[in-house]
């Protein structure tokens, strides 16, 4: 008799997080992670520069490429997690058994999760450890900054489960998922400061917070004025630009409705899916 | 009920029907050969009864579970191969039968017994512990067969299962099917090989078009057909032996196709079949080799689907 789905969950995420520790999708995020890290450290002095003497601002610098880890992760351990099983036909092994395709579908994500968790914790802690040894402290907030950032990596997971769900092709859906947390949607965010409206619902705006939280006193949204020659070089013409700022708690709203609709409707799509 | 029980099923894909009100019952212990040509129906069957598709209307149960609405119980009892499935490159054989062993609730040790037997009897024991990346398709084919008796269900559903093997593979699987007939599983197994399902199956089920064009055992449909036999021998036929040859009970007619062969047909089944050899063999020609030139399932077959549709 089957098990429950509890189980077999279980049982998907240990076999899952098999592949992924025998693939190479891991092992090249860790290098970039070890690698990264190595380049933050290394150059100052290597070109005899110095450290940011603010160990909060050195952090933040060193934090700086977790977006793009959070967006690689998400794109590697997600966005082919389900299209991958009918591309390839391993759907035709995994799915005539006694299984849920709900129960299949989370325990995939669980361990997506798990190795993407584990980069980025990799990542926070060769930064908080870099911090300590070169000037002795920890910033305040490093914490906060961490579970900021593993909401924004759920959150962009379950999109690029989405598009798993979506997309008949691994391809596409590795390329739509990078991309659109990459260029779009950070564009969608640049152009807001131009149009001067504030992208709050943008994921990768929200994903800000993780950022910000090391400031003190927490930003607040600027309008910035500047000034340019006129037209033919006649008179001062003024221009105006925002620079936003996403505020917490509406940023954490944002993520997680973003998981929740995308991890609801994921599984939806995915249980309906036919081979 | 029975085993195997289609009630009313059709699938659509728009306008386009791929099974039309398909009701068919496999009796427990049956072996039952899928026959049709491509794009009849026979793998869409053979998916919805395997929860990989939907069933836009009608019935589908396998040990009386209703297996649209409840598949995971439908499933238990089910060891399926459905086309050539892949499997994850990075697991070995033994990984890849402890995963669906676990999904499926065995112990450890069932499935580290079950594992080894099953890989023996498919002839994968020596790989067990390599990564399936680069495995050839008959490999995988095999494979996949070991893993649909791993939990040894009580129904088996195989779609073309000797599909990718070589002859001597083919040969395997089919003798290790033979073998489980022996036994109380209920076997529904689709084949583009008329031969092979002829020479493994008790029932043929022919589809077309999605339609169910006949359900019979392969004796009653073989029967009322003729059967052409190729007959060598180690000496020439007489007139005399010629001529008690064509008045054999059975035959239908008798042609001289060399000095030391002959083609014979006859109708009915394989009793028929016997029959002939046994009177052929009582006139005193000395026999070397009795071939049937094509199955008598092929005539069924060929009555059954107009041509050009294969």
């Amino acid at each position: 008799m089957a098990p429950n789905s509890v189980r077999q969950i279980a049982t998907v995420a240990k076999y899952e997080l098999l592949k992924y520790l025998r693939g190479r999708r891991l092992l090249a995020i860790v290098l970039l992670t070890i690698i990264i890290s190595a380049i933050f450290l290394i150059v100052p002095p290597a070109i005899g520069s110095q450290y940011p003497k603010d160990p909060t601002q050195f952090t933040v610098n060193v934090l700086s490429f977790l977006g793009i880890l959070s967006i690689l992760s998400a794109t590697f351990f997600g966005a082919d997690a389900i299209v991958s099983e009918y591309e390839s036909k391993t759907g035709y092994f995994l799915f005539p058994n006694p299984i849920r395709k709900t129960a299949i579908f989370v325990g995939k994500f669980i361990a997506s999760a798990l190795v993407s968790v584990g980069a980025i914790a990799l990542y926070y802690v060769i930064a908080v450890v870099s911090v300590r040894v070169i000037d002795g402290s920890i910033p305040a907030n490093t914490g906060l900054s961490f579970a900021y950032s593993l909401v924004y990596l759920f959150a962009i997971l379950a999109i690029a489960y989405l598009f798993s769900a979506i997309m008949r092709s691994s391809v596409y859906s590795l390329v739509l998922t990078f991309f659109t947390f990459f260029l779009i949607l950070p564009i969608i965010d640049a152009v807001g400061s131009v149009a001067k409206f504030k992208p709050w619902f943008s994921i990768t705006f929200a994903n800000g917070i993780s950022q910000y939280v090391f400031d003190n006193p927490y930003p607040t949204d600027k309008i910035f004025t500047t000034a340019a020659p006129g037209a033919s070089g006649v008179g001062v013409q003024t221009y105006s630009l925002a620079q936003y700022y996403p505020e917490v708690r509406l940023s954490l709203i944002v993520m997680a409705v973003y998981f929740i609709v995308a991890f609801v409707l994921s599984i939806f799509l995915a249980q309906r899916r036919e081979m | 009920m029975e085993p195997i029980t289609i009630e009313h099923l059709s699938k659509k894909y728009g306008e386009y029907v791929a099974v039309n009100d398909l009701s068919l019952t496999v009796e427990r212990g049956v072996c039952v050969g899928y026959l049709g040509p491509n794009g009849a129906g026979k793998t869409t069957t053979i998916k919805v009864l395997t929860n990989l598709l939907r069933a836009s209307s009608g019935k589908a149960y396998l040990n009386g579970v209703d297996v649209i609405h409840h598949p995971k119980a439908a499933l238990d009892g089910v060891g399926a191969v459905v086309e050539t499935p892949e499997f994850y490159p990075q697991l070995t054989p033994d990984e890849c039968l402890s995963y669906v062993g676990t999904i499926r609730g065995m112990s450890g040790e069932a499935i580290a017994d079950r594992s080894h037997a099953v890989l023996e009897q498919v002839k994968l024991l020596e790989v067990a512990g390599k990564r399936t990346g680069k495995f050839s398709k008959g490999m995988k084919q095999r494979l996949a067969i070991a893993q649909a008796l791993l939990h040894e269900p009580s129904i088996l559903i195989l779609d073309e299962p000797t599909s990718g093997l070589d002859p001597r593979g083919m040969v395997e699987v089919r003798e290790i099917i033979k073998g489980l007939i022996k036994t109380d599983i209920t076997i529904l197994m689709s084949s583009h090989l008329l031969y092979e399902v002829q020479e493994v199956c008790d029932k043929v089920a022919i589809i077309d078009r999605g339609v169910l064009q006949t359900y019979d055992s392969v004796a009653n449909l073989s029967a009322g057909h003729d059967v052409t036999v190729t007959i060598n021998t180690l000496e020439p036929i007489t007139p005399p032996e010629f001529r008690a040859i064509k008045a054999l009970h059975d035959i239908t007619s008798v042609k001289r196709t060399e000095t030391l062969a002959l083609k014979v047909t006859f109708t009915g089944g394989p009793e028929a079949q016997f029959r002939v050899l046994r009177g052929i063999l009582n006139t005193g020609v000395k026999v070397v080799s009795y071939m049937p030139l094509r199955a008598a399932i092929e005539d069924v077959y060929l009555q059954l689907v107009p041509e050009g549709e294969a």
